[in-house]
């Protein structure tokens, strides 16, 4: 049992600092993952046995058996990272069109330790555009509106779509406006859905998300509105 | 997505724990809040209390329900600290998984990193759980005990002032809040006072009134808890099933039947056999015999019995189980009356009881809050037992550590400076030793481990062991006082300082009690918890139920579960 000095089938040191500061950021967020998870737990989701296959987080199950991985659903979407109060609201809602699409979440784990997230994000291809993107247009259009599918120029639009020296009529306007019109039709298509759910639901909670599904996709609608002007 | 077997990584244990530590985090304390239960009936329940929170989750991961399971059961045993003890769960696995990572062993030969990270926390689990059991118990006696009092069983009364009274107020303000927490807990004092008996030890009353608490107690729903209070005898929880009639006066006898008077004839699939051996054989040949005879033997033997129970001047009769119409209506005409389906715990107190017995009537505004004063009455009864429990320690190995000199306190209640309890001059785990509440125990032991790394030579590894349990007790503190560090120094240096000048902290706290024994349970509770954690290897997904459902969960419904845990 003691055989010290074997090296040769397994060569270990220890960890240095950069790797310190690594290992503390992984800390940080399996902290932050606990906590969302407790959150849900006391919402009534349940623990089931299995893990996520991206990140190899524990799953959860709500009401309505929809598998939930925590970190890849809420905590890598960084877009509403200062509206925490619409971020879980826009993964709930990412979830259901997730499963009613049948896609594969986007891979993730990269992104964990390199501290920045988001522009690694904007350069994976998404085929269809999702609600927060739609969000993030009406938080002020603060973030330039990736195009649904860029998967080989990786560079992020141009900035100078939203200059405000230029007049709405310009060059990146006919990129903008089918966007924008797709957009419109995703939350449109989006609020036809959650309205028949909201007729046909029986469950309390199920209502209350719903209602909140509805009022935002309202509000994103009236924002690409007022976009489109 | 479900794969047949899955090995099994420290961050999955971190994980599932931490969990459940945040689910238990923001209702711990003194401060903590409650949790608000719903079901789809509309039916709502507030608690706050560990067990009764972690046992609601829905958990189908196996490593989560091991551990609530363990939760129960030292719930079941000790009454106390369920979310104290996922707390120190949580923090001890953090500090095995850092342990682990900083250093595994390069002598182990792994096939990866993983493999060896969990051979080295496995390792120093086993050796963290060693070392509790050799020395934990002498390093409460000698670090912790001297600094608290030991409660008197035999001076106890229900005296307001009464030291065993404010340790199960501290109890209740835990549980059930600060507005009824002195009403209960004198309420439970004169109970435990009744049913003291006089030459036996506190813990052969304690074990009878926990045993019987179901038949000692009556849950009574639309009245406020103030409305509570002990009666004099048993409530019997069943209703007459024939008409009252009340006694001449004097005594009232009564008579048990634990089985049917009139036997039940013709069940699905008995053969009933009819013969008369009495009988000549041209009596036999001719009539025969038929089940008109035989039932009207019944009849008359039946009438018989209750002429002798009328005679002897029966008025009640308990029965066990349902009796039959004809029993009921005889009862009726010899103006006996009958209770029904009476539950063996209630016939057997009732049959076997000495003294006069008093039970106690617990009143709640809805069904689920007199369960849960009921269930709290249950565990604060829990608590005392485990209090006063002899423990059985090793007098030799005492020997071998410090023994800090104090000053001798003198029991006065009347006192301006409330010492109670005569001083720990003993190095045994006294029973009925307590100390002050809010992170007292803590900090006494993890100054009494950091001293005994440092006079302990290191030829073992225990020092590494102790050390983490070190660390990992002030945890607990630590949250306790989340909401300011700055008290959380200052309890500190409260309760070191008190420990330097060999002075009572009771004397600069004034918080609660709690119990030295329920503690030591909760921290060996937790070390074979993390022991069992880190056996496990393997998850083997089957398809069919491999165990029955653990009592537990009888009253918790939920899908059937397709995974298991495997060592």
């Amino acid at each position: 049992m003691a055989l010290n000095g074997d090296d040769e089938d397994f060569e270990w040191e220890p960890p240095t600092e950069a790797e310190m500061k690594v290992i503390q950021a992984r800390r940080e967020r399996q902290d932050k993952i606990s906590k969302l998870m407790g959150d849900y737990l006391l919402k009534g989701y349940k623990m089931l046995g299995d893990c996520c296959d991206t990140c190899g987080t524990i799953l959860l199950q709500d009401r309505q058996q929809k598998n939930y991985c925590v970190s890849c659903q809420e905590l890598d979407s960084d877009v509403d990272k200062d509206n925490p109060a619409l971020n879980a609201q826009a993964a709930l809602s990412q979830v259901r069109e997730r499963q009613l699409a049948s896609q594969s979440p986007a891979s993730s784990q990269s992104a964990e330790l390199n501290g920045g997230p988001s522009s690694s994000h904007i350069g994976v291809s998404v085929p269809q555009p999702r609600p927060e993107h739609c969000e993030g247009a009406a938080a002020g259009g603060r973030a330039p509106l990736p195009p649904p599918a860029v998967p080989s120029t990786s560079a992020p639009p141009p900035p100078t779509v939203l200059a405000p020296t230029r007049p709405p009529v310009c060059p990146q306007t006919t990129v903008l406006q089918p966007v924008l019109q797709e957009a419109e039709d995703a939350v449109l298509t989006k609020l036809r859905w959650a309205t028949n759910q909201l007729q046909s639901s029986a469950s309390l909670e199920a209502s209350i998300q719903l209602c909140s599904l509805i009022s935002s996709c309202a509000n994103s609608l009236r924002s690409l509105k007022e976009l489109s002007q | 997505m479900m794969r047949p077997v899955e090995h099994l990584h420290l961050e999955h244990v971190l994980q599932t724990v931490g969990a459940l530590e945040a689910v238990v985090l923001r209702s711990f304390g003194p401060h903590g809040g409650q949790v608000l239960f719903t079901r789809d009936t509309g039916q709502a329940m507030l608690s706050r209390s560990g067990t009764r929170i972690l046992t609601a989750l829905r958990l189908e991961h196996p490593l989560a329900r091991m551990v609530v399971e363990c939760v129960w059961r030292h719930n079941a045993k000790t009454g106390d600290g369920s979310k104290t003890f996922i707390l120190l769960l949580a923090s001890l696995l953090r500090m095995i998984h850092t342990a682990a990572s900083k250093d595994p062993h390069v002598s182990l030969t792994h096939n990866s990193k993983e493999a060896a990270k969990a051979a080295t926390a496995r390792l120093l689990a086993d050796k963290l759980l060693a070392f509790a059991l050799d020395e934990l118990d002498d390093l409460i006696s000698v670090g912790v005990v001297p600094y608290g009092c030991v409660l008197s069983w035999k001076d106890f009364t229900a005296k307001t002032q009464s030291p065993v009274q404010k340790l199960l107020s501290s109890f209740f303000y835990t549980r059930l809040g600060q507005s009824n927490c002195d009403f209960i807990s004198n309420l439970l004092c004169e109970m435990l006072t009744h049913w003291k008996f006089q030459h036996d030890p506190p813990s052969g009353s304690l074990q009878f009134i926990n045993d019987n608490f179901p038949a000692l107690h009556t849950p009574v729903l639309g009245f406020p808890i103030s409305c509570s209070r002990l009666i004099e005898g048993q409530v019997i929880h069943r209703d007459f099933a024939t008409p009252l009639t009340e006694p001449d006066g004097g005594s009232v006898k009564v008579v048990v039947f634990t089985g049917h008077l009139q036997p039940k004839l013709l069940n699905a699939g008995e053969v009933l056999e009819l013969g008369c051996e009495a009988l000549g054989e041209q009596e036999n040949r001719g009539n025969g015999t038929s089940i008109l005879h035989y039932s009207t033997f019944a009849e008359i033997s039946l009438e018989y019995v209750f002429s002798n129970l009328q005679s002897l001047g029966v008025s009640v009769l308990l029965s066990a189980v349902k009796q039959s119409a004809a029993v009921l209506s005889l009862a009726t005409q010899a103006e006996i009356c009958v209770v029904e389906c009476v539950s063996e715990d209630e016939l057997s107190l009732f049959t076997h009881v000495m003294v006069k017995p008093c039970s106690l009537v617990i009143c709640g505004s809805g069904e689920g809050q007199t369960e849960q004063y009921a269930a709290a009455f249950q565990e604060a009864i829990r608590m005392v037992l485990t209090t006063w429990e002899p423990l059985n320690t090793r007098p030799t190995t005492a020997s071998k550590m410090v023994i800090h000199s104090h000053k001798s306190t003198s029991l006065h209640t009347g006192d301006t400076k409330p010492t109670y309890g005569f001083p720990c001059q003993n190095s045994v785990l006294e029973p009925g030793c307590v100390v002050p509440a809010g992170g007292t125990f803590e900090f006494l032991l993890n100054h009494a481990l950091l001293q005994h790394i440092s006079v302990c030579d290191n030829h073992e590894s225990f020092p590494a062991a102790s050390q983490l349990l070190a660390n990992a007790l002030l945890s607990v503190p630590r949250q306790i006082y989340s909401h300011s560090p700055r008290y959380f120094l200052q309890a500190q240096a409260m309760v070191l300082g008190s420990v330097q000048n060999h002075v009572h902290p009771f004397v600069m706290l004034d918080s609660g009690l709690e119990s030295v024994s329920c503690k030591y349970h909760l921290v060996l509770a937790v070390l074979q918890c993390v022991t069992r954690l880190f056996q496990i290897d393997t998850m083997l997904h089957t398809h069919t139920r491999l165990n029955t459902q653990s009592r537990r969960l009888a009253n918790i419904s939920w899908e059937d579960t397709e995974d298991e845990a495997e060592n």
